[in-house]
């Protein structure tokens, strides 16, 4: 499995420091947050780095009002539903994209795709004719890749995601890229329905042969190397490791103005705020939160040479990097040769973090939202249903999922 | 419909020594000797019987040719008492069907991989030619003297590129409960294909491996040996059929409710058998 940079505020240059870092890696633009020069400056660079670009149109919401994203010359200058999909309109939005990957240089073309409230025949339909479009313009010259946008209550639907995967069957792309609001807006999903719909669409996908990314992801989607999942991408603030719709509206008040620093503490699967290491420094269970010298970074080593970790300069950027860098190792790590071994291995993952917690929650030591402890038994209960749903399939196809 | 075996001994002077073998709900099956081609049977379809419905049946048998399906020798019409009577002559398999087997046990683990292998050949067979036999049962499998099986009663086969003859409005669709899945009783048209067929073979083979079929035992009803079907997903075979647990998965995947998580196609079904039964030197 790989792991992509899901670019979002202020992350410019996160994105060339570690794709430098990692020797290569793909970014996911986002015209949200980057006008069309810091689109075309920062794809270059990447590219530079012998990295690859891709762009989400984020398309998600037609109607958004949002000021930067309406800025884009891509975006459609007013949006009426029924004109847009019987005119000439979804045309020019999918050539003004192809031109604008074609300038970005991206590697594959992430088509936009509507947020789904349900999966409807409408919504189908509109996927369907947005592939249509972009087959007839393409003419081989990109990869392309669907953009399946599913809310909470869609995602929590057996019916619906089968309704898209036999919908996946007729559309003629490359893959799937995959993003789904959390249940209830949380920053690591407490729904094991959702999470286990979400491994049973990806897993699906991957089984007809389609490349799968799922976009907005934490490091709860390491499971997702369980269903060969080609990529997660994941990014800095909590808004690009899940999937808020409503961040795409104008009125979206970004969580920059609520910063905190927090360590990722990657064999816990938990984050932590820099005063909770003051404690376990206290308690003596400092070094039990500190990463191995294998986990692909080093911007969090400074924490654990013996002054009291909030007295130490670890700024909001390392934290960042820490994280990303950190999950990168995990993510890279998390596919095995089998899909027994991968299995085994993520269940001794959530098993070895279980036991750090234990330790660290008896020495007082907690995550408070971002503690894992909540979440393993919802992420043990998913990859049980993706054992028995799909386990069969995916052991005997595993070696051709790559 | 009641024939008299001394009409039919007149209307088939070449088969001597007719007797009923079995009677369903589309036809009567009768075995016999034929001066020609030794002991046969004879397939004579009830008189409300969408005479349409044989003759697909008999193409379905043609347009597979396996070497597994008992072969169609001839094939007529002839003016019975109470009407035209459509009559097939087939080819006879010695030897005993898997339901009369399974009543004394289970069945050893070679028998059970021989099993697998034959029928999906044929259902892979089947699939190439469009045709879902959509009830693959015990009743409908017989095993010869040699331990080979066969598939039987292509009756409700469906061909998938010709217009279907059960009544798109009907709700529920032709299939035996217990072995049929949800995409047929619930007459999904759409749905259905090899994958419906894998999934009767699967819940057959497990039957085969553990001694009973659990959508069927103790169900009170025939309603709930649907809702089990349609709710509780087989469970994994418990005895170790070979080694590697391969066999094992293959059921699974072939029995899975939904479709997409379902064994695609039953060639590749077809495929994963031989590799199995290739490392156990089987076949």
């Amino acid at each position: 499995m790989d792991m992509f940079l899901q670019v979002g505020h202020g992350m410019m240059d996160h994105c060339t420091r570690l794709i430098k870092e990692w020797k290569g890696g793909s970014v996911i633009l986002s015209p949200r947050d980057l006008d069309d020069g810091q689109l075309k400056k920062l794809s270059k660079k990447i590219r530079r780095l012998d990295g690859n670009v891709l762009l989400d149109p984020q398309f998600y919401l037609p109607h958004s009002d949002h000021r930067r994203l309406s800025s884009h010359s891509y975006w459609p200058k007013s949006y009426a539903t029924s004109g847009f999909w019987s005119g000439n309109d979804l045309e020019t939005l999918i050539s003004d994209l192809q031109s604008l990957n074609r300038d970005l240089g991206c590697a594959d073309f992430l088509l936009p795709g509507l947020l789904a409230l349900d999966i409807d025949s409408d919504w189908l339909d509109r996927q369907k004719a947005i592939i249509n479009v972009a087959n007839r313009l393409n003419d081989d010259e990109f990869n392309l890749i669907s953009t399946v946008a599913l809310s909470a209550d869609s995602a929590r639907s057996e019916e619906q995601i089968h309704t898209v995967l036999e919908g996946l069957e007729e559309w003629q792309v490359s893959g799937i890229y995959l993003v789904s609001e959390h249940p209830k807006g949380e920053y690591l999903s407490q729904d094991a329905i959702w999470l286990a719909n979400i491994l049973d669409l990806a897993a699906g996908a991957r089984l007809k042969g389609k490349k799968v990314i799922i976009g907005y992801s934490s490091h709860q989607m390491l499971i997702a190397a369980c269903a060969s999942v080609s990529a997660i991408a994941a990014g800095t603030w909590m808004n690009v490791r899940s999937f808020p719709p409503e961040k795409f509206n104008q009125q979206y008040e970004d969580e920059v103005k609520h910063r905190a620093t927090w360590y990722y503490c990657s064999q816990a699967l938990s984050e932590y705020k820099v005063t909770f290491l003051d404690i376990a420094q206290k308690q003596g269970v400092l070094d039990v939160m500190k990463n191995s010298p294998d986990s692909g970074s080093d911007y969090a080593g400074v924490l654990f040479q013996g002054p009291q970790p909030t007295s130490i300069d670890f700024s909001e950027q390392s934290a960042f990097r820490h994280y990303l860098s950190t999950l990168h190792a995990q993510v890279k790590a998390a596919r095995l040769s089998t899909f027994d071994q991968t299995v085994d291995q993520y269940k001794a993952t959530l098993d070895n973090a279980e036991a750090i917690l234990h330790q660290l929650q008896s020495a007082g030591v907690k995550g408070q939202q971002r503690d894992f402890s909540e979440i393993i038994d919802i992420n043990r209960a998913a990859l049980a249903v993706l054992c028995d749903t799909r386990g069969p399939l995916l052991r005997r196809y595993w070696d051709r999922l790559l | 419909m009641n024939l008299n075996l001394d009409w039919l001994a007149q209307v088939f002077p070449t088969i001597s020594s007719l007797q009923p073998i079995g009677r369903g709900g589309q036809k009567i099956v009768f075995s016999g000797n034929h001066n020609r081609d030794g002991k046969v049977v004879l397939k004579l379809f009830h008189i409300f019987v969408d005479p349409e419905r044989a003759i697909r049946e008999v193409q379905a048998v043609q347009d597979i040719g396996s070497a597994r399906v008992p072969k169609i020798l001839e094939v007529g019409t002839t003016n019975a008492p109470f009407g035209d009577v459509m009559w097939v002559r087939e080819q006879y398999v010695p030897g005993e069907d898997l339901r009369n087997i399974l009543s004394r046990g289970k069945l050893k683990r070679n028998a059970i991989l021989l099993l697998a292998l034959q029928v999906l050949e044929v259902l892979a067979a089947a699939e190439k030619a469009g045709i879902t036999h959509r009830d693959v049962k015990p009743e409908n499998i017989r095993v010869d003297q040699n331990g080979n099986c066969w598939l039987l009663d292509f009756g409700i086969a469906r061909h998938l590129r010709k217009e279907s003859l059960t009544a798109t409005a009907d709700t529920f669709g032709l299939g035996t409960p217990g072995y049929a899945p949800p995409e047929q009783f619930r007459n999904r048209k759409p749905d259905i294909d090899a994958r419906s067929d894998l999934f009767a073979l699967g819940v057959t083979l497990y039957e085969c491996a553990e001694g009973n079929n659990p959508f069927i035992s103790e169900a009170r009803d025939v309603g709930e040996v649907l809702r089990r079907v349609e709710t509780v997903p087989l469970p994994p075979i418990s005895r170790n059929i070979e080694e590697t647990g391969a066999f094992r998965d293959l059921v699974l995947a072939m029995t899975r409710t939904k479709l997409d998580h379902r064994l695609p196609t039953a060639a590749e079904g077809y495929l994963w058998i031989k590799e199995i039964c290739s490392k156990e030197a089987l076949g």
